[in-house]
């Protein structure tokens, strides 16, 4: 009986995050973006549910790439790596142990950033290089000069990211392992179901502020979409994925809003993700007010260069590390 | 002008951009030679959109040639098509009646409004401020709409003819009411947006002393209009044009030549633009708006050059028959590109289309400008 609860538990929370995940893109432009900006704005099934559906239909190319193969497969490596993370916080799964920990989230959320640099060094797209133009002609400055194509800066980025970008995020999670003392995902919800969630005091308020910076870093949103900024790199790494791979970076992303909301609110609300407790209603609204905060403060900010990305990253950094002195305090 | 080009400079690689890119409106190629993301020099070329409206031009009777100069632009066209009644008009000795000349200036300031608040929603959507590019669309359409009432279109709205204007573009009592609310609505709008653009922080940090082009080096490059304007020289078509006599303005500068001068630059002019098209409505005068009588005779070539909103625009032919001859048509961006590449070294490559953007490039009338070079 006990595995039948697990078995539904498991893939009734999975498939709920699916379809829900599915709409999150959509609310986020349509309630907030548009109406921030005025605007009708699209319907709210268009960029979630209908232009993935719509992708999956295509036809679709082979990209310009060394490997387009690998590269067509990066999404849906992408992807799996997503739905792992969000099955590790399933209460039901915390049996594997050391798997469903934060120290293994971290790592599944790694794999997700260096998925970004792979795909930028493998796309060579025609937006750059190999647009047809007579470059090297008579005249031209830097002849001997070597080209590098945009998903190259891209792919630099994410490792820059990965480097410094991503501090936010894994110090605010450290938040929850310095108050409760344990890096297990059961341990940190027994702790909040004794003491109340992490959220209600000062360390959890300064990390969950983090925790919201790092996720905007993670997703690659406005103003921190350096990765894929319109005024120079245009779409980066997610460039030439056309068809059913382009759909599975749309479903990718909406499934990666999903997980992260629902790991802060395993992490600071000690609310794990289970589609049989009824406490799962919060996981969704705290799945739906992380885009709706994230479209407030992305539709009211240009896009950061380094110049303003190293010292948000710092001191939002220095906020988390206050946190976590707190959290031990 | 080279000390923005180290002498020891390393170039690591370079980032190509264009000719189709969605942060140019319009097709160039960008060359950017960038060492760990900061530009170290830039190259420019323009020419894929080449239209030839000059050789089109040539031979045309002289109507016709000026209702084809309104094509060359699709944000300005108003101002090439004046500016070419003036040289057919200079050159034939026509007098063009004073509410005609009133006429003709309350729709370039209506022009130079839609053009500006243009440059201002597209400078904000480079910027990656997509909230602050939609209002001020949604400011420029109550100026679309002025511009459709009284010239009959959204773009083709060019109200000039020899000796006058047409008869569509008279103002009558109802226009001159629509135009008072619009620009009193526009100017309450344009301070708000003014107001909260100048006071967010992070718009700030992004624009400022970002793209600076120093007032010796925008004299150097030739720069024109409000590009020069931004860097502190006071210099402005408008002051010598006969037309705007009778108008009182300012000639705004800004002194750091920088993205954030260039942007309040054009707010600070859409306000002056606005008090001479009051002065305009306020002193229109009574009479004619057209004078037809005036023969047709053979000119020598003939030369005018006029305010444009991105600067000073030429236009020059002779009359041979009644028909265009040797027309040359040289528009502002031209002048500017110099100062597009040049503002871009020395910053991030993010900011290389900003700095591109901050100079008002409009390279559609530009690419049917010939360079002629002697090898």
């Amino acid at each position: 009986m006990d595995l039948i609860y697990s078995v539904i538990a498991v893939i009734g929370t999975l498939v709920v995050a699916f379809i829900v995940s599915l709409f999150l893109p959509g609310i986020e432009r349509k309630f907030i973006h548009a109406r921030i900006q005025q605007r009708v704005g699209p319907p709210i099934t268009s960029p979630g549910v209908m232009a993935p559906l719509k992708f999956f239909f295509k036809q679709t190319i082979t990209p310009e790439s060394s490997m387009p193969r690998l590269y067509n497969a990066l999404p849906i490596i992408s992807l799996i790596v997503v739905v792992i993370l969000l099955l590790f916080l399933i209460p039901e799964m915390y049996f594997l142990g050391a798997l469903a920990s934060v120290i293994a989230l971290i790592g599944f959320l790694k794999v997700e950033e260096v998925m970004y640099m792979f795909m930028g060094s493998l796309s060579r797209s025609v937006m750059s290089v190999r647009m047809p133009f007579p470059d090297k002609a008579k005249g031209a400055a830097h002849p001997e000069t070597p080209q590098s194509f945009f998903e190259d800066l891209s792919s630099l980025r994410a490792f820059r990211l990965i480097a410094f970008g991503s501090f936010p995020l894994y110090i605010a999670l450290f938040v929850a392992v310095a108050r409760t003392g344990s890096i297990y995902l059961q341990d940190i919800i027994n702790y909040q179901q004794v003491h109340g969630p992490i959220l209600f005091s000062v360390a959890g308020v300064l990390g969950a502020i983090v925790f919201f910076i790092g996720y905007m870093i993670l997703l690659n949103e406005y103003p921190f979409s350096i990765l894929k900024g319109k005024p120079d790199v245009i779409e980066g790494p997610y460039m030439e994925y056309a068809a059913r791979y382009r759909a599975y970076v749309y479903i990718t992303r909406g499934f990666l809003m999903f997980t992260l909301a629902t790991l802060f609110s395993t992490l600071f609300l000690g609310i794990a993700p289970n589609i049989l407790n009824p406490s799962f209603i919060i996981t969704l609204i705290v799945a739906l007010l992380f885009p709706m905060f994230m479209a407030v403060l992305s539709a009211f900010s240009p896009i950061f260069t380094y110049k303003q990305f190293y010292p948000t990253v710092a001191g939002v950094s220095i906020i988390g590390v206050l946190a976590i002195v707190a959290a031990l305090l | 002008m080279d000390d923005k080009k180290e002498n020891r400079m390393v170039i690591e690689a370079e980032v190509p951009m264009g000719t189709v890119h969605p942060a140019a409106l319009e097709p160039y190629r960008l060359r950017l030679f960038v060492e760990d993301e900061i530009v170290r020099d830039a190259e420019m070329t323009v020419g894929v959109n080449h239209r030839g409206v000059e050789r089109i031009m040539e031979g045309l009777p002289v109507e016709k040639a000026n209702s084809l100069t309104e094509k060359i632009c699709g944000i300005c066209s108003n101002i090439h098509i004046w500016n070419s009644c003036r040289v057919a008009e200079t050159a034939l000795e026509i007098d063009v009646p004073e509410r005609a000349i009133y006429i003709r200036v309350i729709m370039g300031e209506l022009e130079r409004l839609h053009s500006h608040l243009l440059y201002l929603a597209h400078g904000s959507e480079v910027l990656g401020h997509e909230t602050f590019s939609m209002r001020i669309f949604y400011i420029r359409e109550t100026i679309m709409d002025l511009l459709e009432m009284i010239g009959g279109n959204r773009v083709q709205y060019g109200s000039a003819v020899l000796g006058g204007v047409r008869p569509r573009c008279e103002l009558d009592e109802m226009r001159i009411k629509k135009l008072t609310a619009g620009m009193d609505l526009v100017e309450e709008k344009l301070t708000a947006f003014a107001d909260r653009f100048v006071s967010d922080p992070m718009v700030m940090s992004r624009i400022t002393g970002v793209g600076v082009t120093s007032q010796k080096d925008a004299l150097r490059l030739a720069c024109s209009g409000p590009t020069l304007r931004a860097t502190g020289v006071k210099s402005d078509l408008r002051t010598e044009m006969f037309e705007y006599y009778p108008f009182d303005f300012e000639v705004i500068t800004q002194d750091d030549g920088d993205v954030k001068s260039q942007l309040l630059m054009r707010v600070f002019e859409n306000f002056e633009a606005i008090k001479i098209i009051r002065q305009a409505i306020r002193d229109l005068p009574d009479g004619p708006i057209t004078n037809r009588s005036w023969e047709m005779q053979d000119t020598p070539i003939t030369k005018s050059y006029i305010e444009a909103p991105r600067g000073t625009l030429y236009h020059s032919y002779a009359l041979e028959d009644g028909r265009v001859r040797n027309c040359v048509i040289r528009t502002p961006s031209m002048a500017n590109i110099g100062a597009m590449q040049y503002s871009a070294i020395g910053h991030h490559i993010t900011d290389a289309q900003l700095c591109v953007v901050q100079c008002d490039p409009c390279f559609t009338c530009t690419d049917r400008a010939i360079e002629i070079i002697k090898l």
